[in-house]
């Protein structure tokens, strides 16, 4: 329940880094304590107890800090490695080869990591989600447009993840139905723990199997020195179709940087409890998930590249047809880890982004949103959660569902929603009130800056080139 | 109102010491739970506070109706896209 009576704590929030124990209304406080807090700290007791043995053993203390510490920025990444992102990185390695797309993913691994670690810092320091912030520091105007992009990308996301599952279980035989229907309960069996630490953890496992990319690609025998040249020279640069080389440039970037990133993380940070002492191993945590997002996505283009090596055109497949197209050249077993790869892209995505809608809504509604919540205190989160699971999950087996719509849309969608965003992002991270001295330094600022004004200039490529068609044929 | 960043963070000094002499904590007691939170971090204390609005600068509310309008452009944009690989023209 929430707390019924207002405690006098304060007349306007400000961040503090004291401890509550401390607080001039520790006694009123002592009365209110919520079933989130008691799992709050008891994770956060697990942390001190690392930190003590981090001063007995650096190494054996510290690696239990990070232990303990890991999963928002490795879930974000790792999510974000989901089954349209997949989709396009096999597309532009079946459709180009190695050469200009592989150092360009690893750039776009970069932007994410420069974006997703000022949400770290927010959480930590604020302790509030990123919808909450915007409602609460530009008002509903505004925060009802950043939600109504949101929204709009997520459920659309969300259906290209049951899409995958589909797909990717299709290879297998697995109908339809059951497909789309164990991958719901899935879903919804990762929130009935009630809390988040085991939702983490579970969700975290399913995630490392991303890297079924990995044996995917050394399947596919690629030539190192060739990934070696192309990672070095940014070469050879794809030629052909400007228009579509241009939309997998923005797909490519939509598949790395794109707002529930945002969203989620940050509520993430939040709801695991992380403090401002906590934003190194938040950092580490984010460029973990990074690096590892960005090591499985090359791979799922060199699993891909035989299809470019051998002239077959692979620009209309859909993810079960890649697997399907790619067993003559990487065998049936590498053609099975391609399909379960995308299955875990789907299913581990449609985990992480129902659970960034479901937060945003209970911070903009202000209703209980926490995995560490039971349901009967947070029902509405936890129907939020599952019911926009459910009806994506619905909509991909609705017969006539305009599916290739939404698989074309989604991440290019997520390129053009994305300006805005990081607008709203940089504001926020440089405002002194909720920062304090923890506010963007110079250099982020141009980073976080430059990766803006490259999204727009991309997507004022893509509108150029649709309202002027003939521009990308000279 | 203005930031208070004092210290690295709860749980200092007194959970570490708990957490160096019990096995596990007793979180029936409201002093080990409020030791080892930050103030604002009780759901209690978010509760009731929030963050007031700050003022939008006149540069501030160009760029944030720039953007809008920007979007709004490449929405559009993306809808005739998509028209157009639907119905295979160029």
């Amino acid at each position: 329940m929430e707390p019924r009576h207002k405690p006098p704590v304060y007349e306007t929030a400000h961040p503090t880094t004291a401890s509550a124990i401390t607080s001039p209304a520790a006694h009123e406080l002592a009365g209110l304590l919520t079933h989130e807090d008691l799992d709050r700290a008891q994770d956060r007791w697990q942390v001190a107890r690392a930190r003590l043995r981090e001063h007995q053993s650096k190494l054996r203390g510290g690696s239990q800090v990070l232990w303990l510490l890991i999963g928002p920025g490795v879930l974000v990444f790792l999510g974000e490695n989901d089954a349209p992102s997949m989709l396009t990185y096999s597309a532009t390695g079946a459709r180009f080869g190695v050469g200009f797309f592989i150092p360009f993913a690893v750039l776009t691994f970069l932007m994410g990591f420069v974006v997703q670690e000022m949400t770290v810092r927010l959480g930590a320091i604020t302790h509030r989600g990123h919808a909450e912030l915007i409602f609460d520091r530009f008002g509903r105007f505004w925060g009802l447009f950043a939600m109504g992009d949101l929204v709009l990308g997520n459920f659309l996301t969300l259906v290209t993840e049951f899409i995958g599952v589909r797909a990717g279980l299709g290879f297998f035989g697995v109908r339809p139905v059951w497909a789309v229907g164990g991958a719901l309960l899935m879903v919804v069996g990762a929130i009935a723990t009630g809390r988040y630490w085991t939702w983490e953890r579970i969700t975290l496992t399913l995630a490392i199997f991303n890297a079924l990319f990995i044996p995917a690609a050394i399947l596919a025998r690629p030539q190192w020195s060739a990934v070696s040249h192309a990672l070095l020279t940014w070469t050879p640069f794809p030629s052909g179709n400007g228009m579509e080389i241009l939309v997998l440039i923005l797909a490519t970037i939509g598949a790395t940087v794109t707002p529930w990133m945002l969203f989620f993380q940050q509520s993430a940070v939040v709801d695991k409890g992380m403090q401002p002492r906590d934003i190194r191993a938040g950092r580490f945590d984010t460029l973990l998930g990074a690096s590892l997002a960005a090591v499985f996505a090359v791979a799922a283009m060199l699993a891909t590249a035989p299809l470019f090596h051998h002239g077959i055109n692979a620009s209309q497949y859909q993810a079960a047809e890649f697997a399907q197209a790619l067993e003559p050249w990487i065998g049936h077993a590498g053609a099975a880890l391609f399909a379960l790869g995308i299955f875990e892209a789907g299913i581990v995505a449609a985990i992480a982004i129902s659970t960034s809608s479901a937060y945003a809504f209970g911070e903009v509604f202000h209703t209980g949103h926490s995995l560490n919540r039971p349901l009967r205190e947070a029902w509405p989160f936890y129907f939020i959660l599952a019911g926009s699971a459910a009806v994506a999950a619905g909509l991909v087996l609705i017969p006539s569902a305009p599916l290739e719509f939404i698989v074309l849309t989604v991440n290019v969608i997520a390129v053009l929603a994305m300006p805005p965003a990081l607008a709203f992002l940089l504001l926020l991270v440089n405002d002194r009130d909720l920062m304090g001295d923890r506010v963007n330094g110079f250099w982020e600022n141009v980073a976080g800056v430059g990766v803006t004004v490259l999204l727009i200039l991309a997507g004022m490529a893509f509108g150029l080139a649709t309202a002027f068609p003939k521009l990308m044929r000279i | 109102m203005k930031s208070q960043h004092a210290g690295t963070g709860a749980e200092t000094p007194r959970a570490e010491f708990a957490a160096e002499n019990q096995v596990r904590p007793d979180l029936r007691d409201p002093k080990v739970v409020l030791s080892l939170l930050e103030a604002d971090q009780v759901v209690a204390a978010k509760w009731h506070s929030r963050f007031g609005r700050r003022r939008l600068s006149p540069g501030v509310r160009v760029l944030l109706w720039g953007l809008r309008i920007y979007v709004v452009l490449m929405l559009v944009a993306v809808l005739v896209s998509v028209v157009r690989a639907l119905h295979g023209s160029p």
